[in-house]
């Protein structure tokens, strides 16, 4: 005869049979998601992009990260929501399409920087990295804050060496220098002497003038250029990050420029290389310095560096740390291996693409057979500054690229203007 | 004496003369061996007609093959060129793009 347990202690037992049962089930969610979600593990803002504290005998900061390519991402729009230039992460990425990278690719966020071998004060900017550090004192603590740059073409390249900041300047004017006035004559694109704050000012809405006349550290509205030699020797930044130097960084702060495409440094134990492809011949003399700071670290440590991972470091030139020594027992792994991290669900100052309207003036930019290139120019012209919204339409095997919409046919006729400009394409303005 | 010993050599030679004969039979059997010999000798002959045969029709067959997977690895490596070319001009018209973007991002 089987007895059954009374009421209350059968509901217990239901319970716990219900417990007991879900236990297997959890297990195959979590195999489920780990297996079809093996990679991210932190969400995007939870990783520091731009302040970091500088604890004593430590050259590195920052950390590697990981993320997957959604549908519709560029590499401009990803490098700026993690506070990176173009050129670290297509550089980190080799074959990577940085208008089109196919949906699910992984990409290496180079999130980790050595810093450049100069006195830990006021702005240090290395024109090989295309970074910013500025050092603070805050008490005893030694704290930088990072930032990407975009610096001079190799015709007209940023100035080296000690300056200051001389002044500052939110809405600052633009007065065409005599060089770019004559550049753009020349391409039938005639500029005014000065150019008010605006979104047709290069200059942004912050601006910190450089010792050295001429030259400033400023924002700028052609922001997918943060992270290339593009200017004519000042230093810009993207907007959201000139912001916070321009309000943290009091007038006569040194400011020193310095290239250094190779740089070696130490974390816990860890000897890290990074190493940039040099510009021109730039690299020789840096290089001869590192070699000699990576022979002085290995005979203080007594620890053997891996001088073939130095050399492959160095050829390379992925432009982010490397271990090149044993990681001792005990080191925090995790500090090497990069965090995986989740997509955020909007990336930071992606360009917006209004939907298609009628009663629209639109630019047809292009014509063409294959979708990739199709969406290459469009994602190109979303990233001009002041910005050009494009989309592609595709109807029987062609794809058309239209910029806009624009509210009338002179707002139309003036990106024609620039797309033919800027980017050599004969549009077509229409009405919808 | 020399009758006896006339009779005995005499008798000897019939002897040797009877023995060394073939009888008729063994004539018989002989000429049947060599048929036998010639219609498998004939067999044999056109048993290596037929195998050479073979063997030729084999070789050819082969050197169809062969022809097929040259051809093959012909229109592979034209498909492989092709690919190569079409992804060497998707290279280019990305650089140039690339580069397009670049210059537009002066000032």
């Amino acid at each position: 005869m089987i007895v059954l347990p009374p009421t209350s202690h059968r509901f217990s037992l239901t319970v716990l049979l219900l417990f007991v049962l879900s236990m297997p089930g959890c297990a195959n969610v979590r195999g489920f998601l780990n297996e079809s979600l093996p990679f991210p593990m932190h969400t995007a803002d939870g990783v520091e992009r731009n302040d970091f504290v500088v604890a004593k005998d430590v050259d590195v900061i920052g950390r590697l990260a990981m993320i997957r390519v959604e549908e519709g991402d560029t590499l401009p729009d990803i490098a700026r929501h993690f506070s990176l230039g173009l050129n670290t992460v297509s550089t980190a990425n080799p074959g990577v399409d940085i208008w089109v990278p196919e949906a699910g690719e992984r990409l290496l966020l180079p999130m980790s920087f050595i810093l450049p071998d100069a006195p830990r004060k006021g702005i240090v900017i290395n024109q090989a990295t295309m970074r910013l550090f500025h050092f603070k004192k805050n008490a005893h603590l030694l704290e930088v804050s990072t930032y990407p740059v975009g610096i001079g073409t190799e015709e007209r390249p940023t100035p080296m060496g000690k300056m200051y900041i001389s002044r500052k300047k939110h809405l600052p004017t633009w007065y065409v220098p005599a060089s770019i006035a004559a550049d753009h004559r020349k391409k039938g694109d005639p500029l005014p002497p000065s150019v008010p704050p605006g979104p047709d000012n290069p200059l942004g809405e912050h601006a910190l003038y450089l010792s050295r006349i001429t030259y400033l550290i400023h924002g700028t509205n052609k922001p997918a250029s943060v992270g290339l030699r593009a200017t004519n020797g000042c230093i810009r930044l993207y907007p959201e990050d000139v912001v916070r130097l321009f309000e943290n960084t009091p007038v006569k702060t040194p400011v020193k420029i310095v290239n250094q495409p190779y740089l070696a440094g130490q974390r816990d134990g860890i000897v890290y290389l990074e190493a940039h492809t040099p510009f021109e011949e730039s690299g020789t003399a840096n290089w001869k310095k590192v070699y000699a700071k990576l022979k002085k670290i290995e005979k203080a440590s007594g620890n053997a560096l891996d001088w073939k991972k130095v050399k492959d470091v160095v050829i390379e030139a992925s432009g982010f740390p490397v271990p090149v020594s044993a990681i001792p027992p005990g080191s925090d792994m995790a500090m090497v291996e990069p965090l995986k991290l989740w997509h955020p669900s909007r990336l930071h100052g992606k360009p917006d693409v209004p939907e298609f309207q009628t009663d629209a003036w639109y630019v047809l930019a292009a014509t063409l057979t294959d979708k990739v290139d199709a969406r290459r120019l469009a994602a190109i012209i979303n990233h001009q500054g002041p910005p050009i919204p494009a989309r592609v339409l595709s109807k029987n095997g062609r794809h058309r690229v239209l910029a806009g919409p624009f509210e009338n046919r002179r707002a139309a006729r003036d990106a024609a203007k620039r797309l033919k400009i800027d980017l050599e394409l004969k549009g077509v303005v229409f009405e919808t | 004496m020399k009758k006896a010993l006339l009779v005995i050599t005499m008798m000897l030679a019939l002897a040797i003369a009877v023995g060394g004969c073939a009888t008729k039979g063994d004539l018989e059997a002989v000429e049947a061996r060599e048929k036998a010999m010639a219609a498998k000798a004939d067999q044999a002959a056109q048993d290596a007609e037929e195998a050479k045969m073979a063997a030729d029709e084999a070789i050819m067959k082969a050197n169809e093959a062969i022809e097929r997977a040259e051809e093959a690895e012909m229109r592979a490596n034209e498909r492989e060129a092709l690919a190569a070319e079409k992804e060497r001009l998707a290279e280019e018209k990305a650089k140039e793009a690339d580069e397009k973007f670049k210059k537009s991002m002066k000032k």
